[in-house]
């Protein structure tokens, strides 16, 4: 059923008119990482201070707030120019194991950070580190960077 | 010089830990992930810093703080992404010698860095008058916006080597 949709999605006109342009597609994938840079530095930012290694005089919940339109805005960024990139080539995603290892880690990381993430920066008033939100911390700087390196991978072993 | 330049690449292209990087099927990704890892790290700190210079983003925080506290973790990002970098070049430097992106880059990096030596010397010397505002005076709004674009150049660029257009 999953093959079925991927070979779809491949077939559609957008998909191919897509694949004709190589300064087009190019062009996408260059803009994914710029849009990958800003949301990583808003999630960065965050994280870092959970930890207690950045701005430990300003709340979590302070920088938190502040980082949250450019994680919101990055992510959707990336989203955009995500999309057409595995519509484009979707066959050569759906047999790449990189492939469905970000989109695990992907869902994996959404979910933590609306969730616990979340709940831990936004009830973090005051300055203190315990080793409860260093970790929180920790762990989403790890599932992200789960999201962004076999992203990379894709693309080299296909 | 600029043949001069070129000589020391093809030099380098024949070394034989060149070749042994260039023809490992693990180690070139490896090496390819990492430098990304290093730029998310650097550019995403960057440009943290950069919106708040534009007075758009982390403006409860003072400048001099962002620039402090973020500072170590830039320069860790930038360490492994140099690094990195530089390991990628070191690997195939006749395939980096002809592509006009990889010469866009290096361009924008010498301007981005000029930018910074700019910043400090320049706007930032006052920061104590406007440590907490959120409007920034131009020259802190102007250094920042230009920093934002040319590390997207930079980022861009960088990817679009891997294609060899106009060779």
């Amino acid at each position: 059923m999953m093959l079925s949709f991927f070979k779809w999605m491949g077939e559609l006109e957008f998909s191919k008119a897509l694949g004709a342009s190589v300064w087009q597609f190019a062009l996408i994938q260059a803009l994914h990482l710029v849009c990958l840079a800003v949301f990583a530095g808003a999630i960065l930012i965050v994280d870092l201070r959970l930890m207690g290694r950045a701005l430990t005089d300003r709340p979590v919940a302070q920088v938190a707030r502040e980082a949250q339109p450019w994680m919101i805005g990055g992510f959707l960024a990336l989203v955009v120019t995500g999309v057409p990139q595995m519509m484009q080539n979707a066959l050569r995603e759906y047999y790449s194991i990189f492939f469905w290892i970000k989109m695990v880690f992907l869902l994996l990381a959404l979910i933590y950070t609306f969730t616990l993430r979340r709940k831990v920066t936004l009830a973090g008033e005051a300055n203190a580190v315990i080793f409860q939100t260093k970790m929180v911390g920790l762990v989403s700087i790890l599932l992200w960077a789960m999201v962004a390196i076999p992203a990379r991978l894709i693309g080299l072993f296909s | 010089m600029l043949m001069y330049i070129r000589s020391v690449f093809e030099w380098v292209n024949e070394f034989p830990s060149s070749i042994g990087i260039r023809e490992s099927i693990y180690l070139y990704p490896a090496i390819l992930t990492t430098h990304i890892v290093g730029m998310c790290t650097f550019a995403g700190l960057v440009i943290m810093m950069d919106l708040r210079l534009l007075g758009i983003g982390n403006t409860t925080t003072s400048i001099s703080q962002i620039q402090r506290r973020l500072f170590p973790w830039q320069m860790v990002g930038f360490t492994i992404s140099a690094v990195s970098g530089l390991v990628l070049v070191y690997a195939q430097p006749m395939r980096f010698w002809p592509n006009v992106f990889f010469w866009i880059k290096t361009v924008m990096m010498l301007v981005a860095a000029a930018n910074v030596a700019a910043f400090h010397y320049g706007a930032y010397r006052t920061v104590a008058e406007w440590d907490n505002s959120i409007r920034t005076p131009l020259g802190a709004k102007v250094s920042g916006g230009v920093s934002i674009v040319l590390w997207a150049l930079v980022i861009m660029s960088g990817r679009l080597i891997a294609y060899n257009w106009f060779q």
